[in-house]
């Protein structure tokens, strides 16, 4: 019989099998909990609850398109505070690494940096905060890299003469290349790679 | 006492002030500072972007692996970010046996392998539980009396797990600030999230949160704030002109680390151990204003 609701179980077991910590909505009574405690919750299209509904109806457009999954400033206020014990910061991590992996671009800004972040990582085993910066602010072209340096430099001066800023590149770690075998590693044994 | 510093990519740039005022304060309290040999970033709170669960848990066990076979001793993160990453992973294969077994398939690669015997503490926590407020207070030559500090606690140094001190209310950065002689002003905020690695690519939404932070801690008359967290500090601090121009408000408050407040209770070195010379907002003014 056809469910007059508009359920579709599809993507939800999508989520449950793909998803880190996609399996945890289960718990969810909607209570609104983590909607209430979240620091950015006035600028989310949809709030925790409201994501962790539409993915049980099936909304696989709203979900990995929101902005909402993308705007988590990981304060662990929701997981504190969910009466189900429900870890509501890594689902949301975990729908904004799948999403992305799908090829959605919600908050590209959000998105890019915490890509370079983690490219910073892999490639040399460390973050150097400078870098970091430029490559988040060029990763949207040329020229919007270039405003974006001019709108910053006061920042990147102040720290600079506070001794807060390091002139020279962050070399790589020593053990580099065993650190990408790892996480290479772990690439091949996480969840979300079953749907590749 | 022995302990494992990992302080992280941030305590060596924007956060150096940090680290600085850290290692003399902390020393003279007993506590002896190992470094993880070649340690690697701990992923912090933005790299899901990039990379799936299961990689940020591997990173994280690499510098535990590597303290382990090291030695053992507790594992000890200034940075927030660190502390909550490691601690992750320390809680989750405590939980989970099949995922430490997963962590070492991946470990296995580089010849690792991590037993989950290690501690991962808060600098916080080892303040208050291994060293204590009388002996801090015996340490103390110039009380710090009069100077109204908010202890601003953020999140991740105390949220999700609460080990050493309350998620919801935390006193344990206020009972150190009044072991040092000052005045923690009560401050209904100090939990509140400033936005942590969010703030860069979001600082139109993210401009509110300090501004809250910020009012808060002044209406409750306090002078300065102190933090235990490179990214708290980074927020609160750099970015107040741009919070001034967007809100019309008129903030110029210095943000410092607990560490440093500690160098200057010791009786320290105002620059070369307490590093305030590494803060853009002056706090030098407000504290010789109290103590002289």
């Amino acid at each position: 019989m056809e469910n007059k609701m508009g359920y579709n179980a599809s993507f939800a077991e999508e989520v449950f099998r793909n998803v880190d910590s996609g399996d945890e909505i289960k718990m969810c009574m909607n209570c609104g909990v983590c909607a209430a405690s979240c620091p950015l919750r006035e600028h989310m299209d949809y709030p925790p609850r409201q994501i962790f509904s539409l993915i049980r109806a099936g909304k696989r457009e709203e979900v990995l398109g929101s902005q909402s999954i993308m705007l988590c400033t990981s304060c662990y206020t929701c997981v504190v505070k969910c009466p189900r014990s429900i870890p509501v910061m890594d689902v949301m991590h975990g729908l904004a690494h799948y999403a992305l992996k799908k090829g959605y671009t919600p908050r590209i800004e959000a998105a890019r940096f915490g890509k370079e972040f983690w490219n910073q990582v892999y490639r040399r085993g460390r973050v150097d905060e400078r870098d970091l910066a430029q490559r988040a602010y060029f990763a949207g072209g040329f020229w919007e890299g270039v405003k974006k340096i001019l709108e910053f430099a006061d920042v990147g001066i102040k720290l600079v003469l506070h001794r807060r800023m390091k002139l020279i590149p962050e070399k790589k770690i020593k053990g580099i290349s065993t650190l990408r075998k790892m996480l290479d590693k772990a690439e091949m044994l996480d969840k979300g790679r079953s749907v590749q | 006492m022995k302990y494992f510093l990992y302080w992280g990519c941030s305590l060596e740039a924007s956060g150096a002030n940090f680290l600085v005022s850290l290692k003399p304060s902390c020393e003279a309290l007993g506590m002896e500072f190992l470094e993880i040999e070649d340690w690697n970033c701990c992923g912090a709170s933005v790299s899901y972007a990039g990379a799936g669960d299961l990689a940020i848990k591997v990173a994280n066990a690499r510098n535990l692996a590597i303290a382990e076979a090291e030695g053992g001793y507790d594992v000890v993160a200034p940075c927030s970010s660190c502390y909550i990453q490691m601690i992750k992973v320390n809680h989750e294969i405590k939980e989970d046996p099949d995922l430490l077994e997963q962590v070492n398939v991946c470990l296995a690669e580089g010849g690792l392998k991590y037993r989950g015997n290690l501690n991962v503490r808060h600098i916080q926590d080892v303040l208050y539980n291994d060293i204590g407020v009388d002996k801090i207070k015996e340490r103390v030559i110039k009380p710090l009396s009069g100077l109204k500090v908010a202890g601003y606690v953020g999140c991740q140094s105390v949220r999700p797990y609460g080990e050493y001190d309350s998620v919801n209310k935390p006193v344990v950065q206020d009972r150190l600030l009044e072991a040092l002689g000052a005045e923690a002003v009560p401050f209904p905020n100090k939990i509140k999230c400033c936005g942590s690695g969010l703030f860069v690519p979001e600082m139109d939404y993210c401009m509110e949160l300090v501004k809250n932070i910020l009012e808060d801690a002044l209406n409750h008359g306090a002078k300065l704030i102190s933090t235990v967290c490179p990214m708290c500090a980074m927020n609160l601090e750099i970015y107040q002109n741009r919070i001034n121009d967007h809100y019309g408000t008129h903030f110029d408050v210095p943000i410092v680390y607990l560490t440093q407040l500690m160098a200057i209770a010791f009786g320290m070195d105002m620059k070369k151990h307490a590093a305030l010379n590494y803060n853009l907002i002056p706090p030098e003014g407000v504290i010789h204003a109290a103590i002289g």
